[in-house]
């Protein structure tokens, strides 16, 4: 049972080079807080999808436009972003009423909405460029990594008469756990931004009709 | 209202921050434990066959011999067996021979009793079987012996090889060939090394007849200090005769 190569992940990182310890320092740094946003924005979007929902059976199942306002404006820290644009709109709708100009109400009301729905897509998008950057740069960050790893395994290799591949071998594995550590935080940060710009893309479009729709009851309502 | 819109609850800032540490730690169990990181050399590598030594040779047949004749000559006389037995042992080994004199000792002691024949001759045969298997026996353990020693040797020649070349591929790194040698000539250098490898004198024994290149091997020589250090501890020695040729391998 004699142990003829110890590469166990632990010896393979202690035994990199102080720059491939660097990169892996950085790459490890940056998977966490990839993870840390993908959660976070994974509860978010579920959040903002759950709430818009909730308001929208709330909206259409006939209630009153004044109880649901009030609603909206008590609980507003736990208001979703739809219930916000709602409430933008017909704070809006409700000081411009008096005016005589049913066009300029419903403008006012329009452009309230649109800065509130803007607000609420950024904050909903934040943070999703860098789960697009991790994806796309850490894999080249590991591969520096490893790269630099190898070259410094070849550069060993020249100073031994004989070489075989047990003199590389060791130095080109611990330089590939940067890759694979870079790789570990570039597939999740990949599948998630695609994933998450795609359910914000869904959410805005509901937003945007909403928006339109709640125009329009607005207008039948000056009339 | 914008105020408002700045003060949101923040769904899942601890839990996402738990979740990612997990994450991690799921994936460095998994690299830690769910791989196997250490290879095994294989066992018993290396097979070296030997045809037995030539000499067990002679005393093996003798020793199978007697088994089959005695069935046959125990109603005989009792004379007869007994020089069989004896020339047998003789020319493998003295303390054999020694021993299978005393046992005809016994005989004529057995000889005055009664029915002396059978029962003798019962002693005697069983004697000469046990002789006969302790001889076979021990020569096996020599032949194991004779082995092991062979493979032994061979494995120290084997690792002495190992740390010739180790340390004439570390000076050959460091020879700069000067450009106008002609022919393939061999400098011969003795080396006075010191147990840490640091060279301690570098002579020419034999030169190459090229000035030139025997300058360049003294430097490479010179320079490869510390020489390398041999596997085993006990293949260390002081002074080393180094042959170097300009195209060789």
């Amino acid at each position: 049972m004699n142990v003829a190569t110890d590469l166990s992940i632990l010896s393979l990182v202690v035994n990199a080079s102080i720059l491939v310890k660097g990169v892996m320092l950085l790459l490890a740094i940056v998977s966490f807080m990839s993870w840390y946003w993908i959660f976070r924005k994974g509860f978010a979007i579920r959040d903002a999808r759950a709430k818009t929902e909730q308001f929208e059976r709330d909206f259409w199942s006939g209630g009153d436009l004044n109880a649901l306002f009030q609603s909206a404006v008590n609980d507003r820290h736990s208001a979703g972003a739809l219930e916000r644009i709602f409430e933008a709109g017909y704070r809006e709708f409700t000081k411009l009423r008096g005016q005589r100009d049913p066009a300029a109400i419903i403008d006012g009301a329009r452009r309230a909405m649109r800065a509130t729905y803007q607000r609420e897509m950024d904050t909903l998008e934040a943070h999703l460029a860098f789960l697009a950057s991790v994806g796309s740069v850490s894999p080249y960050v590991g591969l520096f990594g490893t790269v630099w790893g190898i070259m410094n395994a070849f550069r060993g290799l020249a100073n031994v008469g004989q070489a075989t591949l047990a003199h590389v071998a060791p130095g080109i594995a611990e330089a590939l756990v940067a890759t694979a550590i870079g790789l570990f935080a570039a597939i999740p940060a990949v599948v998630a931004y695609n994933r998450f710009a795609h359910d914000i893309d869904r959410v805005s479009i509901r937003f945007e009709s909403f928006m339109e729709e709640f125009s329009n009851i607005l207008q039948r309502q000056l009339k | 209202m914008n105020l408002a819109l700045e003060q949101r609850e923040d769904p899942g800032k601890w839990a996402s921050a738990a979740l990612a540490v997990f994450v991690h730690a799921l994936l460095i169990t998994l690299l830690v434990y769910g791989i196997r990181w250490q290879t095994r050399a294989p066992e018993a590598v290396e097979v070296e066959l030997y045809r037995a030594a030539p000499a067990p040779a002679p005393a093996q047949p003798v020793a199978e011999q007697p088994p089959a004749p005695q069935p046959a000559p125990q109603p005989q006389p009792k004379i007869e067996p007994k020089p069989e037995p004896k020339p047998a042992p003789q020319p493998a080994k003295p303390d054999i021979a020694l021993k299978s004199k005393e046992k005809p000792r016994p005989q004529p002691k057995a000889e005055p009793g009664p029915e002396p024949d059978k029962a003798t001759r019962k002693l005697i045969d069983d004697a000469m079987k046990r002789e006969q298997q302790a001889l076979a026996a021990r020569k096996a353990d020599q032949d194991l012996a004779q082995m092991k020693a062979a493979q032994a040797a061979s494995a120290r020649s084997k690792a002495a090889a190992d740390y010739i070349g180790k340390i004439r591929g570390k000076i050959k790194g460091n020879i700069v060939l000067p450009p106008d040698i002609q022919g393939n000539p061999e400098a011969i250098f003795d080396v006075v090394q010191l147990p840490s490898g640091e060279i301690l004198s570098v002579k020419l024994k034999k030169s190459s007849g090229h000035a030139a290149y025997d300058a360049a091997v003294e430097r490479a020589i010179l320079k490869s200090s510390p020489l390398p250090k041999p596997g085993q501890g006990d293949l260390f020695s002081r002074g080393l005769e180094l042959k170097f040729r300009p195209l060789e391998e």
